[in-house]
């Protein structure tokens, strides 16, 4: 985006005035022209995604019964939900679910790219094979899972000699069935991205460093690892920001039950389920902060400098 | 913005001395092993063969299998195999749900490719003012979590009678997905050499005939990474489609009839039609990614990205 900064400023300089006279208008017509490119995508985003926002706050205002709007009732709704245990519940599933699916995911993304970096065969026929559990649609790998992880027919449990095991049906299980889940699908897309990253190191330094005599764990930490930090940081984020919002998983694998309600399971609940505007949208508001707050600390605090180093 | 490095070999390239190595992509650490250990750690990319694969031998497996014996049996090798689930499958008018899909998630990929690529023009080459304050606003949007817009837009929805319809699915799906599709363009937009649009203006061209006739074509494989990018995550979405289209059969998508597939016996879900339909569904998007595997790469890697 830099690039932009160019154009006006030096051509005009040594041009006759009518050249110049049309440099400037040519420059009012641009940033005319910006605002009506930018118009229809900041419509669109503002009325579906903004102001629906607006409107949850608006609505947790108030007191519903089922649909019935039944009158103001100030926090009374975030009181009744921020001292609810299933709301505490579903706030610590959800971070549970969080932090070790993308931690997991990490690891043996990373382990993956670094994998498909040393490999001189078959390289491009991975890359499409690490493709294929990204592309389907999470219901269907979530009712792979389902139904592999079932007792009937128990192929996962036939396949470790389990016997009967009850993966979905008991705590911690099932929750831990569900982060296998998130695994398997995202662990190579996680991958993907930090291969991208380890494609733009070069080889010079990993020669020099050899040279030198560091060994295959100091060319890991030194070289590796510092120069993967931009890649690293999108794919932690972006995976972060989007376990917090796990829906399709636990909808699918378990309905919620057995210690796996997550924040949006609970959301989705008082929608069709339990209708009642008023507590769905107090949920909404509440998750809505939780999981843009978190995206933000990790952008302050993490990428500042690349967000910022790019523009 | 929180683009990953760039994918293609060319940082690489410019970062290598020319003369050096041919390869230009292949990075360091195989340069100087023995024909044998490129082998062996060529055959270590097993493991992620069988990580991504395994599922589906058993998914196609248990499709094929006939009988209810087989069908809840773990060995994967037992019969009587034939296609009676598909069959089934086509029985409960899972052709309709092919249908929605499509329409759903190629009107998004059209509507958001046309409107984003303007925006994305504006960012990437237009001088106009709060230009980051813009960039940071379709950041933040990209990180709402859509379940926090679900209660309200459903209350708006059923106001104005957008439930059960095609625009009450695709309406949403262009706005969430407006972001990702701005940002991979910004990146693409931006590889554009400045001085062909400098080179179209000095012509007579106007900014927009420099946009329309000189950008967009030369864009035109970031387009296209942006537009199967949309269209595989319009096609893939779950929590709006069985939120605000849950039961008609002229509206529900793909993922809500997969994970809503009802059998002779309640409280049974009925592996055969269920897994029919997962291969049914899986086999095309298999064979996009063999065809399409670069594009898709670059777009996930320009756009910094959800899963």
């Amino acid at each position: 985006m830099a690039s932009s900064v160019s154009t006006a400023q030096e051509r005009p300089s040594g041009a006759p005035p009518p050249e110049r006279e049309r440099a400037r208008s040519r420059e009012l017509s641009e940033s005319a022209l910006g605002r009506v490119f930018m118009a229809p995508s900041l419509l669109a985003m503002t009325l579906v995604a903004l102001f629906p926002i607006l409107y949850a706050l608006f609505l947790s205002f108030f007191e519903f019964v089922g649909r019935e709007q039944r009158g103001f009732a100030g926090l009374g709704n975030y009181a009744t939900q921020l001292t609810d245990p299933r709301y505490w519940d579903a706030v610590r599933v959800t971070f549970t679910f969080t932090v070790a699916a993308v931690a997991l995911e990490f690891l043996i993304g990373l382990g993956f790219a670094l994998l498909m970096n040393q490999a001189f065969l078959g390289r491009g026929v991975t890359r499409a094979t690490i493709l294929i559990p990204w592309v389907i649609p999470t219901v269907i790998s979530a009712q792979i899972w389902f139904f592999m992880l079932n007792i009937t027919p128990g192929f996962i449990n036939a396949a470790l000699g389990l016997g009967d095991f009850n993966w979905l049906g008991q705590r911690p299980w099932a929750l831990i069935s569900l982060i296998l889940a998130d695994v398997w699908k995202t662990a190579p897309f996680v991958a993907l991205l930090l291969l991208a990253g380890l494609q733009t190191i070069p080889g010079d330094m990993y020669e020099a460093a050899r040279v030198d005599g560091a060994s295959a764990w100091q060319r890991f930490t030194s070289i590796t690892l510092p120069l993967l930090r931009p890649a690293i940081f999108v794919a932690l984020l972006f995976r972060t920001v989007d376990s917090l919002r796990i829906y399709d998983l636990p909808k699918v694998m378990t309905n919620g039950a057995n210690g796996t309600e997550t924040l949006s399971i609970l959301v989705q609940n008082y929608i069709v389920d339990q209708p009642n505007p008023g507590i769905g949208s107090t949920l909404a508001t509440l998750t809505f902060i939780l999981v843009l707050g978190v995206g933000l600390i990790f952008i302050s605090l993490i990428g500042r400098n690349l967000v910022i180093g790019e523009e | 913005m929180t683009t990953a490095p760039a994918p293609t070999g060319e940082s690489v390239r410019r970062a290598e001395p020319a003369t050096r190595r041919r390869q230009g992509r292949s990075t360091g650490p195989v340069a100087r092993d023995t024909a044998g250990r490129r082998i062996g750690k060529s055959a270590l990319l097993l493991v992620i063969f069988l990580w991504c694969l395994f599922p589906f031998v058993w998914l196609i497996s248990t499709s094929l299998k006939n009988s209810t014996g087989a069908l809840n049996s773990p060995n994967i090798f037992e019969g009587p195999f034939g296609l009676q689930n598909y069959v089934a499958v086509f029985e409960q008018d899972f052709f309709f749900n092919l249908r929605n899909s499509a329409i759903v998630a190629g009107t998004t990929m059209v509507v958001c490719i046309v409107i984003g690529s303007f925006a994305a023009y504006a960012l990437a080459r237009l001088r106009f003012k709060n230009k980051v304050l813009l960039l940071s606003g379709v950041l933040a949007v990209s990180l709402f979590p859509p379940v926090a817009l679900v209660p309200p837009l459903y209350e708006v929805w059923r106001t104005i009678g957008l439930l059960n319809t095609y625009p009450g699915l695709y309406i949403p799906y262009i706005a969430f997905n407006l972001p990702l599709t701005i940002f991979i363009l910004v990146t693409f937009f931006g590889t554009i050499p400045q001085e062909m649009e400098e080179a179209a203006r000095v012509d007579g061209a106007s900014p927009f005939q420099a946009f329309y006739r000189v950008v967009l074509p030369l864009a035109a494989p970031g387009v296209f990474a942006a537009a199967i990018l949309i269209f595989v995550y319009a096609w893939n979405e779950f929590l709006l489609a069985s939120t605000f289209a849950p039961r008609d059969l002229a509206v529900q998508t793909v993922p809500v009839a997969i994970a809503s597939f009802t059998g002779a016996v309640a409280f049974q879900r009925p592996i055969g039609s269920i897994t029919a339909a997962c291969v049914i569904v899986t086999i095309p998007m298999i064979i996009l990614v063999l065809i399409f595997q670069r594009r898709i790469i670059a777009g996930l890697t320009a756009g910094g990205v959800k899963g």
